[in-house]
């Protein structure tokens, strides 16, 4: 099932969580939702839940609002896992059973052994970890069509980290949609196809992570003395950014790094290095504006 | 199978490439045979932890450049002239290594004639010296 977001908005009182968001999530893969603490990440996910109304936008699921029958569809792990304290793990598992037509109980109990989870345990004596992992283990035996996953990682050991990337990348195989959002860009990079970055409430960044990291490079130059010039190079649209110090000048470009590279050159640089980028110096990129490095940053004039 | 090939996510080359660079590597090096199977895409995406559309676009590339072929239902096969491929492969393997030598060399400001001249006393050192 794919997802449309439509400029949605979400304002609490005059401060904006969500500001004219747009975004279409494809089905039949991982996509994940990065951002800094604040971006705006939660309320979308709330938002597509319909646990928060939007101040205004549309969000369709196969070009449909939300209705009560595609909640059956949509399993969700929040960010602060809910679970009664005085229950037994055991009784989450019946909870859901009764609350969800297509769970699966069998499901849920093989998830919670490959987390380790005892499941006579009451919620109040788990683990922030095992917490997290009762979450994932419930909503991957939902057998939904979306998993919404808000930090399913939270507190996990790195081999429960990894068990829980290899289901997210399981249900993409069987054709559903998993969204997740994470701090850990290390394992949005491996599961995850697609991505987009938000910053205060607003989308930066969107792309197939590969073609974010074969397009987006670093060319670096560096010049024989200060007194150098780029000859309108960094006016050139592919370069979306330039940090200039001294004798070295940086440019941040969306493409034909080749190109920008033989073009510093010929601007007098003795040594040009093209550099990758990995997914998290393209997140610090997409969410730190250039005048806020420490780095001194020169936008050639046209001249 | 156990995964042929391992991906780094980290990298900051895109992880369909760095299968697609595996692969042609394994072929060259007669690691995959010709006519040999390859994982399925489910398979190797679930063995690689990475997304199953990335391996997809992977074996499409492959497909392309006529390494791999795929049976509807079979599954993914080392294509059957890739005999005549392996060479190939092997070739844009060294091109691209030395593309990225000579890269280097040029950066750090070394003239045609020095890079030759360590060219050819590389040569020397992996192949001995034909020329004395």
């Amino acid at each position: 099932m794919s997802i449309t977001i439509t400029n949605l908005r979400k304002y609490y009182g005059k401060s904006a969580a969500v500001d004219d968001f747009t975004l279409e999530i494809p089905s039949a893969t991982v996509f994940g939702l990065l951002g800094p603490n604040g971006a705006g990440k939660t309320t979308t996910f709330k938002c597509m839940l319909g646990l928060a109304r939007p101040t205004s936008g549309r969000i369709l699921y196969d070009g449909k609002p939300l209705m009560p029958a595609t909640f059956e569809q949509i399993a969700y792990v929040p960010e602060r896992s809910v679970l009664y304290d005085w229950m037994t793990v055991e009784e989450h598992v019946e909870m859901n059973r009764r609350a969800f037509a297509k769970f699966s109980p069998a499901r849920a109990f093989e998830l919670l052994e490959t987390f380790n989870v005892e499941r006579q345990k009451r919620a109040r004596a788990l683990s922030k970890g095992m917490r997290t992992a009762v979450m994932v283990a419930m909503a991957f035996a939902r057998n939904a069509e979306i998993l919404v996953l808000d930090e399913p990682t939270g507190g996990l050991d790195p081999v429960n980290q990894r068990h829980v990337l290899s289901l997210m990348i399981n249900e993409a195989a069987k054709g559903n949609s998993i969204i997740f959002s994470s701090h850990q860009i290390g394992q949005v990079e491996r599961a995850a196809e697609n991505i987009a970055v938000m910053d205060r409430g607003r989308l930066v960044l969107q792309g197939l992570v590969d073609d974010l990291k074969a397009d987006r490079k670093i060319v670096e130059g560096i010049f024989p003395d200060v007194t150098f010039t780029l000859d309108g190079i960094a006016n050139d649209p592919r370069v979306a950014r330039s940090d200039r110090t001294e004798r070295i000048v940086r440019l941040l470009v969306t493409g034909g790094a080749a190109d920008i590279a033989s073009r510093l050159s010929s601007a007098g640089a003795m040594a040009v290095r093209v550099l990758d980028l990995n997914l998290e110096d393209i997140f610090l990129y997409a969410v730190s504006p250039a005048n806020a490095t420490t780095d001194v940053v020169v936008r050639e004039s046209s001249s | 199978m156990p995964a042929i090939l391992t991906v780094d996510p980290r990298s900051g080359v895109p992880i369909y490439l760095q299968i697609i660079e595996q692969i042609k590597r394994s072929i060259a090096l007669g690691v995959l045979q010709v006519g040999e199977q390859l994982p399925t895409v489910k398979q190797l995406a679930i063995d690689l932890t990475v997304n199953p559309n990335t391996v997809a676009r992977a074996y499409r590339d492959l497909e392309r450049d006529q390494v791999i072929e795929t049976a509807p239902g079979r599954g993914s096969f080392v294509r059957a002239n890739g005999l005549t491929e392996s060479p190939r492969v092997a070739v844009e393997i060294g091109r691209d290594a030395l593309d990225l030598a000579l890269r280097e060399a040029k950066a750090v400001g070394l003239t045609q004639s020095e890079i030759r001249e360590l060219f050819e006393a590389a040569l020397a050192r992996w192949f001995g010296d034909f020329k004395k």
